[in-house]
Order: C-alpha cells, then structure tokens, then sequence
C-alpha cells in the first residue's frame, strides 16, 4: 500500500513545485492586500492528481498494477489517499498563510472566517474528487476531462435556475439553525462521499480488465 | 516432477478472438518458451495467469494454488514483463526502488541496484530517457529483485535489435544459473527460444498446438524435401502439414528416425522452431 502511495506521489515531484509557486503567489497577494485565491490551492491538488491519470495511462499502469501484490484494490486506494493527503497539507499550509496574512494586514486575526472558507474549499473540492474518480475509473480520463466540464457547467446552469425560481429562505433559518454543528456536518459529510466514491471506483476497477 | 503452473481448459471469449482450452503446465526449474505469432493468444493467457483479465473459464494453479484464490500471496512470488505495461515514463530507477520497497516483503534494494549497474541504467534518470532496450533491461532488474520462483516475460526481446535481444538473452541465462526460478517466456522470435527453453508450447488462433521438450521436438521433428511424385508416396500418417513451393515440397514430420527407416527419401532437414511456426501455421494438411 505505502509503495502505492509512494509511486503517485514521486510522479507528483515535479507539480509540487508548480503548486510552491501558486502558494507564493497567494502569499504575495495576500500581503499586498489583492484577490483571496486560497480557494484555489486545494482545488488545483485535485487537478494536479487528476493529470497523474494520465500518465498512468500512457504506460498501461493500472494493468501492469494489477500483477504487483493486492493491485487491485492498492491502487484505488492510493489514489485517494495521495490525494487527500496533498490536499489537506495544502489547505493546513493555506490556512496558516491566512492566519499571518490576517494578521500582517489587520492585526487582528478572524480566526472562523478562515476556518470556515477553507473549510467550504476543502468541501468543494472532495465533491469534485467524489464525483470524478469513479468517473475517470469508469470512463478513462480523457473522457472524464468532458465529464468536469458537463458537471461544471451543470451546476452553474441548475444553481442559477434554482437560485432564481426558488425561495431559500427555508435554508438559510436551517443553516442557522445547524451553525454550531456546520463544521461537524460538513467533515462528517466530507467522509461520507469520500468513501462512497471509493467504495464505486474499486468496484469499478475490480471488474475492469485490460 | 513438481509443476509451479498449470493451466488446464482455459477458455476466454472476445467478439473476434478465443481461447479454446488452453492448457499445459510448467515443471519447476524449467524455461518454456510460449511462441506463436501475433495475435495467437500469448499476452491473452498471461493476463490470465495475472488475473488482469478475469471472466475466463478454465482453471490456473500457481505453485499448486488457485490463482484467484491466493492471489496476493502468489503475485509476492511472480515477476513480471509485460508488453507495453509498466510504471509511467516520468519516474525514475529510485522512485521505482522506494515504491517497490513498500509493494513486496521480499523487495531487495541491494540487488536492484546490483542489476541497474550490471545493465549501465542510471538509477536518477527519468525512464522517458532511456532506449526501448535500457526500458525492458530495468524492467527485467524490477520483476527480479524481489527473489521471484516463477517469472512470466511476455515479449520481453520484441521490438529490440539483435544486440540488445542478444544481452536480454544472456541476462536471463545468467538468472536461470544463480536464481531458482521457473521462466514462462513469450516471444514471436523463436531464435531465442531456442538457445535457453527447455520446453516449447505453440499456441495458434488461440488453441494449444503442441507443448513439448525443446530437445524432442528440434531432434525428433524434421522437414523432407521431396519432389511431388515422392511426396504422393508419404502416407498421411506420417507427416503433419506440408507446403509447396516452386521445385519441391516441404513436408514437417514429427519422427525423423521413423521416417528414414520407412522411406527411402533421403532430404531430411533439421527443424528450427521458426519453420515449425511457418509450416504448422501456413502449412496444408492433405
């Protein structure tokens, strides 16, 4: 398993920078007072992993993969886990750039206000996550990279339907009503998609042959 | 004697290929060589035996086991070529060291890195930056350093030039000297069969031909030439295919020795594996 973790994260070496750079830039902004990118980083780990895909692709991995020991079910599994892993540790990172940032800026530091955005980043990007790699696992990637864009472009389409034609007053005395437990709810939810989205993709994978 | 694989009725069908009971068993110890042409069903039983294609029927035992069964503890005993199949191009000889430290129990650095200097592969270049024979060399040192008892190289010299087939050649005749491993060995370049497998199994549109000692059927197995008044006088039990060319016939038979007591033809040609493939795949019956 480990050895897994340690292939997707070695093919990463080189993003890893990419990512110190867009982090920099964050800071940089942050500091002169510009545009909050924060929501960025984490989504850009997801993208970031969505392209490791790709190269397993090109080389046949995920059947090569499969001759190694318990192949099947480590390299979903790492999949995953690599992912998370480099999205938490960029959203920490994140996180403590904004407490400085806050505090350079402000001398004060809104410690909930950060929380909770990088709190509502993390959640939109393990949705993303979710959603895309049973779909990658299902389709191959290329075809997944048409599925981001439909699912994008079917949020805006329904959220901007929904948003005009019906009341959410009901929602937000609800969500008021749940702000104590928000965090909670949404770790809680975080875990739920994760491993149902896990639980489809190494279904998918077990049957998959090559 | 002990068989590490054997493999008996194994069926798996596609819209326009098949297995159709496929089986024969490797004794332990021992290289087979698996040749036939492209497309016979080489890379389809290997996937297999790999369980990287499933819903076949049939069954496949690995060291005595059932490979669906045991597959985790079997695949920590198997090493591994495949075609086209490995770690993506942008890693590294040390990347695939670390992960590999992490996939098998038995993984040993020490001779991972004994192999990448005994083949002149650097261990910090990307693989992306290595020639078709340096890739297959590394992956011949990974599917090894972890002491596997059987090795299943599917075309591992395909595609190579004879210099780099000739060193692939050479390294797996150096393992068969130190390791204890038993070698499935695919290929479509009978050549190098010849030199190192001390059995020989030809699989045709998807169906087992023959599966039989090297030694047998080189010495045994023989082509005549004949005109075609001689060749009108061969019983049809001797011969197995024949074709016919411009002055003569070539006619395979499988017992020599028999076959001179019996007629008085005197052209009797020692086989190579590649005109037994030629004659038994392009050849008539009757």
């Amino acid at each position: 398993m480990i050895g897994f973790i340690k292939k997707d994260l070695a093919m990463m070496k080189s993003n890893f920078k990419l990512l110190g750079v867009l982090i920099l830039v964050y800071a940089i902004m942050g500091f002169m007072g510009q545009m909050d990118i924060s929501f960025i980083l984490p989504f850009m780990c997801v993208m970031i992993m969505i392209s490791s895909f790709s190269y397993d692709n090109y080389n046949k991995w995920d059947a090569y993969s499969i001759s190694l020991p318990n192949g099947r079910n480590n390299s979903v599994k790492s999949k995953y886990i690599t992912t998370i892993l480099m999205t938490l540790m960029v959203s920490i990172i994140t996180i403590l750039l904004s407490f400085m940032i806050s505090f350079v800026n402000t001398k004060t530091v809104d410690y909930e206000q950060i929380v909770v955005t990088m709190f509502g980043t993390l959640f939109g990007t393990i949705l993303v996550l979710s959603i895309m790699y049973p779909i990658i696992y299902k389709f191959g990637v290329e075809k997944a990279r048409i599925g981001i864009f439909l699912i994008v472009f079917g949020i805006v389409i329904v959220g901007g339907f929904l948003v005009e034609y019906i009341d959410f007053s009901f929602l937000t005395k609800t969500i008021s009503l749940l702000e104590n437990y928000l965090l909670f709810i949404l770790i809680v939810t975080m875990i739920v998609m994760v491993f149902i989205s896990y639980t489809i993709s190494k279904k998918i994978f077990r049957k998959k042959e090559f | 004697m002990e068989n590490v694989l054997e493999i008996k009725n194994l069926c798996k069908k596609y819209d326009h290929f098949e297995l159709k009971n496929v089986s024969f068993s490797l004794p332990k110890g021992m290289i087979m060589g698996f040749i036939g042409e492209n497309g016979a069903g080489k890379t389809t039983t290997i996937k297999a035996i790999l369980n990287i294609i499933q819903s076949y029927s049939g069954e496949i035992k690995i060291f005595g086991f059932d490979n669906r069964a045991h597959d985790k503890e079997i695949k920590e005993e198997i090493g591994v070529v495949l075609d086209d199949m490995f770690f993506p191009e942008i890693l590294t000889p040390n990347d695939i060291n670390k992960a590999m430290e992490g996939i098998y129990k038995n993984w040993d650095t020490k001779m991972f890195h004994a192999y990448l200097k005994e083949f002149s592969l650097l261990p910090n270049k990307q693989i992306k930056t290595f020639s078709k024979g340096m890739r297959k060399k590394l992956e011949i040192a990974t599917s090894l350093s972890h002491h596997p008892k059987l090795l299943l190289l599917d075309e591992p010299t395909s595609g190579l030039d004879p210099v780099a087939r000739a060193e692939i050649i050479q390294i797996l005749q150096n393992i068969i000297e130190k390791e204890e491993c038993s070698i499935l060995f695919s290929s479509h370049i009978t050549a190098d069969l010849e030199q190192i497998a001390d059995y020989i199994t030809f699989i045709h549109n998807g169906e087992i031909i023959l599966s039989k000692a090297t030694n047998e059927l080189l010495d045994k197995y023989g082509i005549v030439k004949c005109s075609e008044k001689e060749f009108k006088e061969i019983d049809k039990k001797d011969y197995l295919k024949y074709k016919k060319s411009k002055y003569e016939y070539e006619v395979l038979v499988p017992n020599k020795k028999e076959f001179k007591t019996k007629y008085t033809i005197s052209v009797i040609d020692k086989i190579t594996l590649d005109d037994l493939m030629v004659l038994m795949i392009k050849g008539e019956e009757e």
